[in-house]
């Protein structure tokens, strides 16, 4: 049975290949310093395994989440340094480009991290005072491909505010690439990390309901209806998904109910 | 900014922005586009959805699951001899020894890792790439538990049992619900950062198939939050957790009896394999999405080439559900450098809708995924008002620009940051203009057979994550796989625990069950000269494939 | 209500952490004096000390930050580029760094090449005092006093950072300054002017001879109490914290017993009691010396007031 003949167009697939452009060109780019003649639009990951790189290091979830690819470059006649993912850069004629797959990062010990009797500040200190070494001159923020102001969580954990920089760090994902400049040598990521935990355990509330429910849960009061659902016939249990309301979109936050409150 | 879309494209978009001031009044006023009957559901996959179908797909020779027909691929890698055979180990003197051995370091091996340290067993964890490179950080828009005071495991149950089209195995249904709410509770005290009200609760939304909200999520980064936050705690035990990265599983150890007694593991950088000696091993490896079925693009990771399963079939443990996949209806069709990646659902679960070329809807945006990329398949491929792109791909728009309108300005920017980055490198402003999306390999819906408790059918063997099948049937909800690694997960490490405290009897290491599928192999006529697991996928284009001398596995 | 003047303001570590109260009391004055403190929305941490290499030009990156960001702030409001500050030290590495961008353009072309920004040199660094002086004028401030402040006797303690270098900093007299003079006259103190007050109060050597500040802060404060002060003033977090800290210690045992020491005031701290506000939130039980003891002798309300807490 194919349910091909229903389709009216049909489309190539071509699993992780990117289609170039018809007149895309070849241009040279210098992977560690090798040329090789690449199409255009490529990004450099895709750009590498066409020359014939095969990944281990260097390449994680080819979507721009995992800080796997962090890659340095520089354009053939530009003195400036280039940062960006290689999974998310577009490769430039004459690129030369070099990733970082690893680099010596310093983490302090974070085993009594949640439970730690400082307050919230002095324990990022104590973790880390290698942050007051910054001297402010903000290559961490020029270097990160994620657009984070690097130097400005910093300077918000080094004036007491774990909230400030846990918000303003979100978005890392830990390639390194700040690490690799910071000419005073900190460990910005690991840095973000402890201080993100530790709002989010001490700084933020926790959920009082998900607590509660928990406890239910511990103490068996949804065994029962879970094990009749699985007792029932097909037809039965269909007609009560079918009939099941559903909460409104808009409904606000604690205040809606259902009508049916017999299996809360 | 929208230069990254074509003239063409953005003369397209002017049909979006004519209807969305009516589409935008009805979705205030809670008019949505209708949702399917179950028959119509029914209908549109039998017709659309890429698993309906025998093209690509033939019957599987070997193993437990002889007979059955899943997709090419799959089968190639299944009707594969072993990479160790001709190198045959000498098995007497392994060279590590441990209580639990976990075999891939996402959210699934992780927790089950950090589980088992709870009750004093020693863990390694063997990961192919880094500790944490996995599926887990590729998940986007939420976790489900139910924990807000109108919902509960009872319909969170309904929820999964009807999106996976009443096929899932109860058990494992209810310990996914049952368990969600501990979950979060967990992770919480583990300091995740969970999108929360100023008073400390939590953010919920629906996703597909839900009747309550119960979507918690991390910005649109939540597997990358948990994962990254359950790596560093991992990092705090290492004197209880040694970690192997860059170190893939390439085949189970038995002993004499059936029993798994551990892992031949390969050092990927000195190219060297060690014998471990596990108590109990847990398979945490993830999906299958790198082996690209028919073509699809996928949102997997690099590594997600099944390996686990692989391993686990030769061993002899039964497979479930391999059949079915889940294609997430929203892949990036544009631009052409991020084609297939995942835009995670909670921008529908934010108010966009989809919408074809003359800018108007055609399903429901919050169908159960399966039924949702099926109705897109047949907007474009069927009723041809799909749009295409430069390239020649298809797609339908994704509405994004509505989720500032509907919620207030900076809304698309707050809550989906690393998607708002992802697009705008390449000169598109997700909250001003409309995505271009259209289905893309995402998920293994089946995989290994577990039992509530994460045990596989061979003893001493367990399994947890996307590479276990059952939990979702043939259909999974989002937000249930970040909850799925983490519950059984964490029930696999408590099993391999209470099995270790039981005193597991260790025989003497074997491999006879690999010699022995490779001569099945081939006595069957089913050898093509091929071998497995994969490992990492081969993008190398043909000329550079004709000049290497080792085109089998250049890996190891 | 007429419009509050907007000021962008920097604030520094310190204001943020042990010296709350000197911030606090600092922005509650303005408002009633008419303008309204802005704190600038991304800043970074000063680095305190003035760099004493020259060619050495990062320390330099920090303060730039800092001006580029105010000159941003300024120009997105359409105002003119200032950045008011309280502390001395965040005051002096400002105002040197912009005398030396003046002086040596070709420094602000490397660091504005270093940093990838492009700071115009436009912003006016001012400290809180000289705002007073200069713009709202000691008179008019000595006309909005409402507390008759007559029977408080004040040392003005000037410090070192708040004055020195006189080329690059400008502020006042480096020898014999008035400044904080002019400002006590104007709350109506008895102003006890004393030889000690541009002395050193020991600075940064806390962190490594503590022993030295002590005795270089008692020798001002010694003084300062033999020329009859009963509490002195001052604009600086470290010169607060040394000479309350060496206070409190010279008081040792016997401040317990209720011997009074002179408490260390912010000069603001003063200004909001001159001025009539409510004290409550900035923080005089943080200080070694309570201020709260010496007011109650000079105030009546201020005594209830204690006598009402025992």
């Amino acid at each position: 049975m194919s349910n091909e003949n229903k389709q009216v167009k049909h489309v190539t697939m071509v699993g992780d290949r990117t289609i170039p452009p018809k007149d895309a060109r070849f241009i040279s780019i210098y992977i560690m310093g090798q040329r090789y003649k690449v199409p255009e639009t490529l990004t450099i990951v895709k750009a590498m395994e066409y020359a014939g790189y095969q990944f281990k290091r260097g390449c994680g979830c080819r979507g721009g989440i995992c800080g796997a690819c962090g890659t340095f470059y520089r354009v053939l006649g530009d003195h400036n340094i280039y940062t960006g993912l290689a999974c998310q850069t577009v490769v430039q004629p004459d690129m030369i480009l070099a990733q970082t797959p690893f680099f010596p990062p310093n983490r302090a010990d974070h085993i009594g991290l949640l439970k730690s009797k400082l307050p919230p500040d002095e324990q990022i200190a104590t973790l880390y005072p290698e942050i007051f070494r910054c001297v402010g001159c903000g290559t961490c923020t020029r270097t990160c491909p994620m657009g984070i102001d690097v130097m400005n969580y910093i300077a918000f954990f080094k004036r007491g505010d774990v909230l400030g920089g846990a918000k303003e760090s979100f978005d890392c994902i830990m390639c390194g690439l700040c690490v690799v400049r910071c000419p005073a040598n900190i460990t910005q990521m690991k840095v973000g990390m402890a201080g993100r935990r530790i709002a989010a355990t001490r700084l933020i509330p926790s959920s009082a309901v998900t607590r509660k429910r928990a406890e239910q849960v511990r103490a068996g009061r949804y065994e029962k209806m879970l094990s009749e659902l699985g007792q029932m016939d097909k037809e039965k249990l269909k007609e009560i998904y079918v009939s099941r309301e559903r909460e409104p979109n808009l409904s606000q936050p604690g205040e809606w109910m259902p009508k049916d409150q017999s299996h809360l | 900014m929208s230069d990254g879309y074509t003239p063409e494209m953005l003369d397209l978009i002017k049909r979006v922005e004519a209807s969305r001031p009516q589409r935008l009044a009805e979705a205030r006023a809670g008019n949505d586009f209708p949702a399917m009957s179950l028959d119509q559901r029914q209908e549109v996959l039998n017709q659309f959805h890429p698993d309906y179908t025998t093209e690509g797909r033939r019957s599987l020779g070997i193993g437990p699951n002889q007979k059955e027909v899943l997709p090419e691929e799959l089968v190639d890698l299944l009707e594969s001899r072993s990479l160790i055979e001709s190198v045959k180990p000498d098995l007497s003197k392994p060279d590590m020894e441990t209580d639990v051995l976990v075999i891939g370091g996402g959210g699934a091996g992780t927790t089950a890792a950090l589980t088992a340290i709870q009750a004093g067993c020693k863990v390694i964890l063997a990961t192919k790439l880094r500790q944490g490179d996995s599926n887990t950080v590729m998940a986007e828009g939420g976790i489900q538990a139910a924990d807000q005071e109108p919902d509960s495991p009872y319909y969170h149950y309904l929820d999964v049992i009807g999106g996976g089209h009443f096929s899932n195995t109860h058990e494992l249904v209810a310990a996914l619900a049952n368990d969600a709410p501990m979950i979060m509770e967990w992770l919480e005290s583990l300091g995740v950062m969970f999108d929360k009200h100023p008073d400390g609760r939590m953010k919920v939304r629906h996703g597909g198939g839900t009747c309550r909200k119960r979507m918690h999520s991390s910005g649109d980064m939540t597997g990358a939050e948990i994962m990254r936050v359950l790596r560093d705690e991992s990092r705090n035990h290492d004197d209880q957790i040694k970690i192997l990265a860059f170190s893939p599983a390439i085949e189970l150890l038995l002993d004499e009896e059936g029993n798994c007694a551990g892992a031949i593991v390969n050092n990927m950088e000195t190219r060297t394999y060690l014998i471990i000696k596990a108590k109990t091993t847990i398979i945490a490896t993830g999906g299958t999405g790198r082996l690209h079925y028919r073509g699809f693009a996928c949102t997997n990771h690099y590594g997600a080439t099944g390996d686990g399963i692989v391993m686990a079939y030769r061993a002899g443990a039964k497979l479930c559900f391999m059949d079915s996949v889940q294609y997430h209806p929203t892949g990036t069709a544009y631009p052409e450098q991020n084609v297939g990646l995942l835009v995670t659902e909670k921008v529908r679960g934010l108010g966009a809708q989809l919408l074809n070329i003359d800018g108007e809807q055609f399903v429901f945006p919050l169908e159960p995924r399966d039924v949702e990329s099926s109705a897109i398949i047949r907007e474009c491929l069927n009723l041809d008002k799909g749009i295409t792109t430069p390239s020649g791909r298809p797609g339908v728009w994704l509405d994004s620009p509505m989720i500032d309108l509907l919620h207030g300005e900076g809304t698309v920017k707050r809550e989906l940051p690393a998607k708002y980055i992802q697009f705008q490198r390449f000169g598109i402003d997700i909250a001003k203009v409309p995505m271009l999306v259209y289905p893309t390999l995402h998920y293994q819906n089946g995989g290994i057979w577990i039992d509530e408790h994460s045990r596989t059918n061979i003893p001493n063997l367990f399994a947890a994550g996307e590479t276990s099948g059952g939990v979702h049937g043939r259909n999974r909800l989002m937000g249930n796989s970040l909850l799925d690694i983490l519950v059984f997960g964490r029930r696999a490490g408590l099993a391999a625990t209470k099995a270790v405290k039981n005193e597991v009897k260790q025989g003497t290491l074997s491999l006879d069950h690999v010699y022995h599928y490779g001569k099945t192999l081939v006595e069957s006529g089913l050898d093509r000269g091929m071998k497995s697991p994969m490992i990492l996928p081969n993008y190398a284009i043909d000329e550079v494939k004709n000049r290497r001398w080792d085109v089998q596995s250049p890996i190891i | 209500m007429p419009k509050l003047t907007h000021v962008p303001y920097y604030p520094g570590c310190s204001l943020k952490t042990k010296a709350l109260g000197y911030e606090r009391s600092a922005m509650d004055c303005a408002k009633t004096l008419g303008f309204k403190m802005h704190e600038i929305a991304t800043w970074n941490c000063c680095g305190a000390s003035y760099p004493l290499t020259k060619d050495n030009l990062m320390g330099l990156a920090a303060p730039t930050n800092i001006l580029v960001e105010a000159e941003q702030h300024c120009s997105e409001r359409k105002i003119d580029a200032q950045l008011i500050t309280l502390c001395s030290f965040c005051y002096n590495t400002l105002k040197r760094t912009d005398f030396e961008f003046k002086d040596k353009p070709e420094k602000l072309e490397t660091l504005n090449a270093f940093l990838k920004r492009s700071y115009q040199g436009s912003v006016k660094v001012l400290h809180y005092l000289e705002y007073l002086r200069d713009v709202i004028g000691f008179d008019n401030l000595a006309k909005m006093v409402k507390r008759d402040m007559s029977q408080l006797r004040v040392a003005p303690y000037y410090g070192c950072l708040l004055l020195k270098p006189h080329k690059e900093i400008g502020l006042d007299d480096p020898e014999e300054p008035v400044i904080l003079h002019d400002f006590l006259e104007a709350l109506g103190c008895q102003v006890v002017d004393f030889p000690g007050q541009v002395d050193c109060c020991g600075s940064y050597l806390i962190m490594r001879n503590p022993e030295k500040v002590l005795e270089l802060s008692h020798n001002i404060l010694q003084e300062a109490n033999e020329y009859g002060a009963q509490a002195l003033v001052t604009a600086c977090p470290l010169c607060q914290s040394n000479l309350d800290q060496s206070e409190g210690e010279r008081h040792g045992a016997d401040h317990f017993l209720g011997v009074q020491g002179m408490p260390i005031f912010y000069f603001t701290q003063l200004l909001a009691v001159a001025l009539g506000l409510d004290t409550e939130l900035h923080q005089f039980e943080k200080h070694c010396i309570d201020p709260k003891l010496v007011l109650s002798t000079c105030f009546e309300d201020d005594a209830k007031k204690i006598e009402s807490k025992k």
